[in-house]
């Protein structure tokens, strides 16, 4: 189970819509991990629809419910809405941006043990990208300009300040340096998205930072 | 049934809704749908206006959409796991986060209804908790101070960010978030960690 979570804010902009669309996909994500988030996610979701009911009323026209009364029948019934939580393969969401396994993706190499994917969400202003770490290596250290929200999909990975595992979810602001290193046993995959370029700050990996430009898609 | 307005009338009303609901599912009864479309409809139009430019200029659209939704997926209801207005504002919602989308021309392979999966498994609490939540925090919502209260009909009526919202009230984000996290308390959300 995880545990680290989105923050207040995130949550609220979460359940209320108003968060950017990659950011909101990997806040879903780990809800497919986190009970206490799912259930905080419907208290919240309660919270809406009580400010829904207070709202004032606008008046609408009789003949809108004519209109709406004669097309209700000429629309096929849609499949059923319900979504199941992932067992051991990657959550469904993922699965549907990936288009298939990780292994069928196109990955770009950032230093000799990290690789990494970008998947198009069409958020305008969000890159949303997933990463492979080898076992044991490090992504090397880096600052943000922007936010950074991660969330681990297989194996695990530490930094200073603390050590997470499947489904936990991290947000890094701006000016916060970290350097994440995979466990030794197992490879690392997580989703990383950024509204503004990591910036390796070792000089050995400085002539990488142009590639890393973010790519919203 | 008669339109009572009593003390306990939102729990009450949202009893006659969750039935209308049925009657719909059921037995695809217009009139108990022409009944959730009188409450729900001036709802809906006023939470298209309070959105996006783009929403408001759209708000009639987006009933009808809403509306229909509600017809088509009306046997996916379950009243054990969701309060009727619950279940309607979530499609409300959905349908004006995809009205926005298509509308701002974004070509995504996602739709709300993945963003924002629905309640799975009644064991995370039972039908009786959760309508005794959603009452509570109904009435809490009455005694929240005006400046918690306004704050949350930005983010979630007007759809905007807790950024937007210190910018337009003047404030800093810091005293936005801060009153977010008390109004959180005070209605005894689980939010806060």
């Amino acid at each position: 189970m995880a545990n680290y979570h989105p923050d207040t804010r995130l949550l609220n902009e979460y359940s209320s819509g108003t968060l950017p669309l990659a950011q909101s996909v990997c806040v879903s994500l780990h809800l497919n991990y986190c009970d206490q988030c799912r259930r905080a996610h419907q208290q919240l979701q309660q919270l809406g629809s009580a400010l829904f009911e207070e709202m004032a009323p606008q008046q609408v026209d009789d003949s809108l419910l004519r209109t709406v009364m004669s097309r209700l029948d000429d629309e096929v019934q849609p499949l059923s809405y319900q979504s199941t939580p992932a067992a051991d393969a990657p959550p469904p969401l993922i699965q549907r941006l990936m288009r298939g396994d990780y292994e069928d993706l196109g990955w770009e190499k950032v230093t000799s043990d990290v690789r990494m994917s970008r998947l198009r969400t069409g958020d305008i202003d969000n890159e949303f990208a997933l990463y492979h770490i080898r076992a044991g290596a490090s992504i090397p250290r880096h600052t943000h300009k922007g936010t950074e929200l991660t969330l681990v999909l297989e194996g695990g990975f530490s930094d200073e300040e603390g050590h997470y595992e499947v489904g936990d979810f991290i947000m890094r602001d701006a000016e916060q340096q970290h350097s994440p290193t995979a466990t030794r046993d197992r490879d690392c995959i997580c989703i990383g998205v950024l509204d503004a370029p990591i910036k390796f700050t070792d000089w050995k990996y400085r002539v990488v930072n142009p590639f890393l430009k973010i790519q919203p898609s | 049934m008669a339109d009572t307005v009593g003390i306990d009338s939102t729990g009450k009303r949202d009893d006659e809704w969750s039935q209308c609901l049925q009657l719909v599912a059921h037995a695809r009864d217009r009139e108990a749908f022409a009944r959730l479309f009188g409450h729900f409809a001036p709802l809906i139009k006023a939470f298209a206006l309070n959105g996006s430019a783009l929403a408001a200029a759209h708000a009639e659209e987006l009933v009808q959409e809403v509306m229909i939704k509600v017809w088509q997926k009306a046997s996916a209801f379950n009243p054990h796991k969701a309060a009727a207005s619950t279940w309607i504002y979530t499609i409300a919602r959905n349908c004006r986060t995809d009205l926005y989308r298509r509308l701002q021309k974004f070509d995504t392979p996602i739709n709300a209804d993945d963003i924002w999966p629905e309640a799975e498994s009644d064991e995370l609490f039972a039908a009786v908790q959760q309508k005794r939540e959603a009452t509570r925090i109904r009435e809490m919502l009455q005694e929240l101070p005006h400046e918690q209260c306004q704050i949350l009909m930005k983010v979630y009526m007007e759809g905007k960010s807790h950024s937007e919202v210190a910018e337009e009230l003047d404030l800093p984000l810091g005293t936005v978030k801060s009153r977010v996290r008390l109004a959180m308390k005070k209605l005894q959300l689980m939010v806060e960690r």
